[in-house]
């Protein structure tokens, strides 16, 4: 099949010199900038192909003229001089790297790594909106396709109608996000969650879907999701969605925080405050956020291996060193919970919340957590006991035949009161059939996946903490198997620990602070994006680079405004429309 | 050799061949000139009247430029030479109220016109005797355009004569009858049989080139104000025969009377000149006008008010026959270029007879256009089209080896010998 090549774009110009990875491109005299994105068409041995091409470095090239320091000199010097019919010899020598390419077989278009060269001179074109975006989207499909709307393709300063979606079963591998201050993670954050949110609805009803129901815990540092940061939020969603949508969707709530009094009034409707009772504080817990001294974690595992669940309440009311225990010990680790006493949300009895993150969790929905009035450890270890909550449940499960395995295992991982108040409803959504112990257990891997939002990574994601026995070491190695990913949130990608940056598969990379920065997020990115720091110093606050392990192509995105992806989609609350099969427009 | 040059010896070489120089001939002209110099100065020499870079012209204007380029030695197949020719014409279009300089007309047009540019020909001939005359013969009547010999010829008859030889029948009872047969075909029109060599053949076939690309922009709907020519506006005279001793000689003159007729003024600009004095020429206009001043030199010959200057009165091919040279200096960065015309479009059209005034106006409106036109900054102070029709004929070093590598090609698909056709002393690198 012979391809319209019109459909490509402008024709801009030719290709020059290069090999498989850089090429220098002769064009046009036309406003480029770094990160476009050309294509390029190529026919060799009657095979047709359409290479990627992303502009890295530009410089003005003008045919004939050998001594352009010279002309731009007696330019200036005679004021009368001129340039004859300079405009057709004004051209722009591109230079960048190629990206890879798509090639068709059997009528599917398929893309490559950079394996292969364009032909000689090949033809240079310049997509379009309006013009390419059907085009690029179809051969672009392998590499943008998915379930959750991050944003569109990105070619130089326009953005064609080709959304960039990650694949929902992706998610368990961990998605990277970083940016500095100001590069818009926020509102990156209100579009992942309005994108979940928009798959799931997709999937209530549907029973042939194959895809998996999503549910994400987003910590929300400076309560700015749920109202939103101009005129929407999340909130705004909720209240948009007709009774029966909002019940299968949201559930009876979404928003978690410290004081519900504070709350808005109608974001207080959808509203939980949070409690966690010490007993379902692991002592791993806190080795995951704060350094302990062998000592001292020798001294909690005693306890805990003693007490069990009331470790914490024994401690704190111990008054000497225990015998063998090295002097000054338990001062110490009474210094260290000295957290839980002081913490409003840490109680030694009250309501717990964790029953309903699990419910909420399991059932594919969403929980934004305002964390605006806790303290950074007390965010941190909420997101570790969530976290470590979840993985063990599904660690149990993972490592039951049946129900009644299922419940043994829970004992055995779990903080016995929690897993008693939530047991029948863990089997609900665990048991093929039933909740009688005898029943077989589904697949962890065919329950919804949870994504549980790391704010602030490098607090606990760093390489001291991560040595020890941290959480999120195991779920960054084993959470694929237990479908729980993480969404590390970082402002640096430097100081971040390297067992976490090599499981991420995923990386959305905002504009970033630094050289350092930029060169770490570039050796650390799942796919080559070697000489892409020009891109990264040029970028634009909402604009990204999306990297991951299973797209050979790296991709620009400008991430729409939540407020205006918000308003084009509104209707859509009303009368619930599946997400996956909805027409996309910009 | 380095050593060699490096020594004392050689500087002293060089000290006496300068000296020599000096006493004989630098001594000779400088006494010449300063017979000239007052004239110079007061009477042929002359500042330009500038349009303003922002100038509206009341008529735009068409300008064409035609350059050629080639090598004697393309290709050598035992004695047998093969050139190669490129040739290139350049339009451009004043259109100073687009704002947009002598902007070249559209290949389309271009196309349309005077067909694709560059054009490129080959040509051969062999060391058999006769036989580069023979094939020369032959190739010019290929590339020029006007196929008649006796059309061809008239030209320069009726303007050398004043009229008097205006058709074939004049020549009776002139010096030329005897000489009529020959007149009418091109291979006796070339009386310089024995001295063909190489470069001779070359040169004439890159003139001509020329001549017929100049001839198709004149015969064209294009009608350019200016048509420049690369070089100079000159005629090798035979010296028995009085006439040119080359078919390009005739070509040019039919060239200048077509020219005439079509309302276009034909001139050649040379940069690389043998005027004598060209640089105490332009230290007198400097000295006269200022350093940045733009200037032109009438360079007249005996006929002209005044006679010819003494320091070309024993150079006999300045001024040319049938021309009328100046020096031009547009830019105090470069050495003064010479510039020629017809003239017998100049004695029509710039020169008024006992009237110097009105003939210095004419030059300096004819100059004043020429200087325009030489503003780019590229090549700042010559004529810009000149300029670009010589950027699109040039066979650079990296062009040669490419055409030559085809050459190979094609003689492979042809199933000739597959031999070496790069000149032989490549053959030990040197």
């Amino acid at each position: 099949m012979v391809l319209d090549r019109d459909k490509l774009g402008e024709l801009y110009g030719k290709v020059g010199m290069g090999n498989q990875t850089m090429l220098g491109i002769m064009g046009r005299n036309r406003d480029i900038s770094v990160g476009e994105i050309f294509v390029i068409y190529s026919q060799r041995d009657g095979t047709e192909r359409v290479f990627f091409f992303r502009v890295l470095g530009l410089e003005n090239y003008l045919r004939h003229v050998d001594d352009i320091g010279g002309v731009a000199g007696t330019l200036m010097v005679e004021g009368d001089a001129y340039l004859s019919g300079i405009e057709r010899n004004m051209l722009l020598s591109v230079n960048g790297k190629m990206l890879g390419y798509a090639q068709q077989t059997n009528g599917k278009w398929t893309f490559m790594s950079p394996r292969r060269l364009p032909d000689h001179l090949a033809s240079v074109y310049r997509p379009m909106p309006g013009i390419s975006d059907e085009q690029i989207r179809t051969m672009l499909a392998t590499q943008t396709d998915g379930h959750i709307y991050i944003g569109d393709l990105q070619v130089g300063e326009d953005t064609l109608d080709v959304p960039v979606l990650i694949p929902s079963e992706f998610l368990p591998m961990h998605v990277g996000i970083f940016g500095s201050t100001g590069s818009g993670k926020s509102n990156l954050m209100m579009v992942l969650i309005k994108s979940i949110i928009d798959s799931n609805m997709g999937l209530t009803g549907v029973s042939d879907d194959k895809r998996l129901t999503l549910s994400a815990f987003c910590i929300d540092p400076h309560d700015e999701f749920a109202k939103g940061v101009d005129k929407y939020g999340i909130q705004s969603i909720v209240e948009t969605m007709d009774d029966k949508t909002r019940k299968e969707v949201v559930g009876d709530f979404y928003y978690l925080t410290t004081h519900k009094k504070a709350t808005p009034r109608e974001v207080k409707r959808y509203a939980r405050e949070i409690r966690v009772q010490w007993n379902e504080i692991q002592p791993r817990d806190l080795y995951s956020i704060m350094e302990f001294t062998p000592q001292m974690s020798s001294f909690i595992d005693t306890q805990y291996s003693q007490h069990r669940e009331d470790w914490i309440e024994n401690i704190l009311d111990m008054t000497d060193d225990p015998a063998g225990t090295p002097s000054g010990t338990l001062n110490a680790v009474k210094r260290r919970l000295g957290l839980l006493e002081r913490s409003p949300i840490f109680e030694k009895r009250c309501s717990s919340i964790l029953d309903d993150i699990f419910h909420a969790m399991e059932s594919g929905r969403i929980l934004v957590v305002n964390t605006s009035l806790m303290s950074d450890m007390e965010q941190f270890l909420l997101t570790t006991i969530v976290t470590r909550t979840l993985s063990d449940m599904r660690r149990a499960l993972k490592s039951s035949g049946t129900l009644g395995d299922f419940e043994r295992q829970g004992y055995m991982r779990l903080p016995s009161q929690f897993f008693s108040r939530v047991k029948t409803q863990a089997k609900s959504f665990y048991g093929i059939g039933g909740i009688t112990d005898d029943l077989p257990v589904r697949d962890p891997r065919n329950l919804p996946v949870i994504l549980v939002t790391v704010e602030e990574a490098p607090s606990i994601l760093n390489p001291e903490l991560m040595r020890g026995q941290s959480v999120f070491k195991d779920i960054s190695r084993q959470g694929r198997k237990f479908n729980i990913g993480l969404l590390v949130v970082s402002q640096q990608v430097s100081v971040l620990d390297n067992v976490i940056l090599s499981q991420m598969n995923t990386e959305i990379n905002l504009r970033l602070g630094n050289e350092r920065e930029i060169r770490a997020c570039i050796e650390n990115a799942s796919v080559n994006i070697s000489g892409f720091e020009n891109e990264f110093r040029v970028m634009s606050r909402g604009e990204c680079i999306v990297t991951a392990s299973y797209r050979e192509l790296p991709l620009s995105v400008r991430i729409p405004l939540f407020d205006s992806v918000f308003e084009k989609d509104m209707n859509d609350y009303k009368g619930k429309k599946t997400g996956s099969t909805k027409k996309h427009e910009l | 050799m380095l050593e060699r040059i490096l020594t004392t010896k050689f500087r002293d070489t060089l000290k006496l061949l300068f000296a020599d120089i000096t006493n004989q001939q630098d001594r000779m002209d400088e006494e010449k000139f300063s017979e000239d110099e007052v004239r110079i100065k007061e009477r042929l020499l002359d500042t330009i009247d500038l349009y303003p870079p922002d100038v509206l012209l009341d008529d735009d204007f068409l300008v064409a430029a035609i350059d050629g380029s080639g090598t004697d030695n393309f290709m050598m197949l035992d004695d047998i030479r093969v050139h190669l020719l490129s040739t290139a014409t350049v339009v451009l279009d004043s259109k100073s109220r687009d704002g947009c300089f002598f902007e070249p007309l559209s290949t389309i047009t271009i196309m349309q016109q005077l067909g694709s540019q560059p054009h490129l020909d080959a040509h051969w001939h062999s060391g058999v005797r006769n036989d580069a005359r023979n094939k020369l013969a032959e190739t010019l009547e290929n590339i020029y355009p006007l196929k008649d010999v006796v059309d061809i010829v008239m030209p320069f008859f009726r303007d050398h004569t004043d009229g008097i030889v205006s058709s074939k029948s004049d020549f009776t009872g002139t010096i030329y009858e005897e000489y009529v047969p020959e007149l009418t075909d091109m291979e006796t029109l070339i009386t310089r049989a024995q001295m063909l060599t190489n470069p001779v053949v070359h040169d004439e076939l890159r003139k001509v080139s020329e001549y017929a690309a100049a001839r198709n922009v004149l015969t064209s709907d294009l009608r350019p104000k200016y048509l420049l020519l690369d070089g100079a506006l000159s005629v090798f005279m035979h010296f028995a025969r009085k006439y040119p001793s080359m078919p390009s000689g005739f070509m040019l003159r039919d060239l200048a009377e077509l020219a005439r007729r079509e309302g276009v003024i034909l001139c050649a600009v040379s940069k690389n000149h043998t005027i004598p004095f060209a640089h105490r020429i332009a230290k007198t206009a400097q000295d006269l006008f200022g350093e940045d001043a733009k200037w032109f030199c009438h360079l007249p010959c005996e006929d002209d008010p005044g006679g010819g200057l003494h320091i070309i009165e024993d150079r006999t091919y300045i001024p040319p026959e049938l021309a009328v040279p100046y020096l031009f200096s547009f830019s105090q960065e470069n050495r003064p270029s010479r510039i020629d015309f017809d003239r017998i479009w100049w004695l029509e059209n710039v020169f008024v007879p006992n009237d110097p005034i009105a003939t210095r106006q004419n030059e300096k409106a004819l100059f004043r256009d020429l200087e325009f036109m030489s503003r780019d900054a590229r090549w700042y102070g010559y004529p810009v089209a000149l300029a670009l029709a010589h950027e699109s004929c040039k066979l650079s070093y990296e062009d040669l080896r490419l055409a030559r590598d085809i050459s190979k090609d094609v003689r492979r698909e042809l199933g000739l010998v597959d031999r070496k056709i790069e000149p032989m002393r490549v053959d030990y690198n040197l």
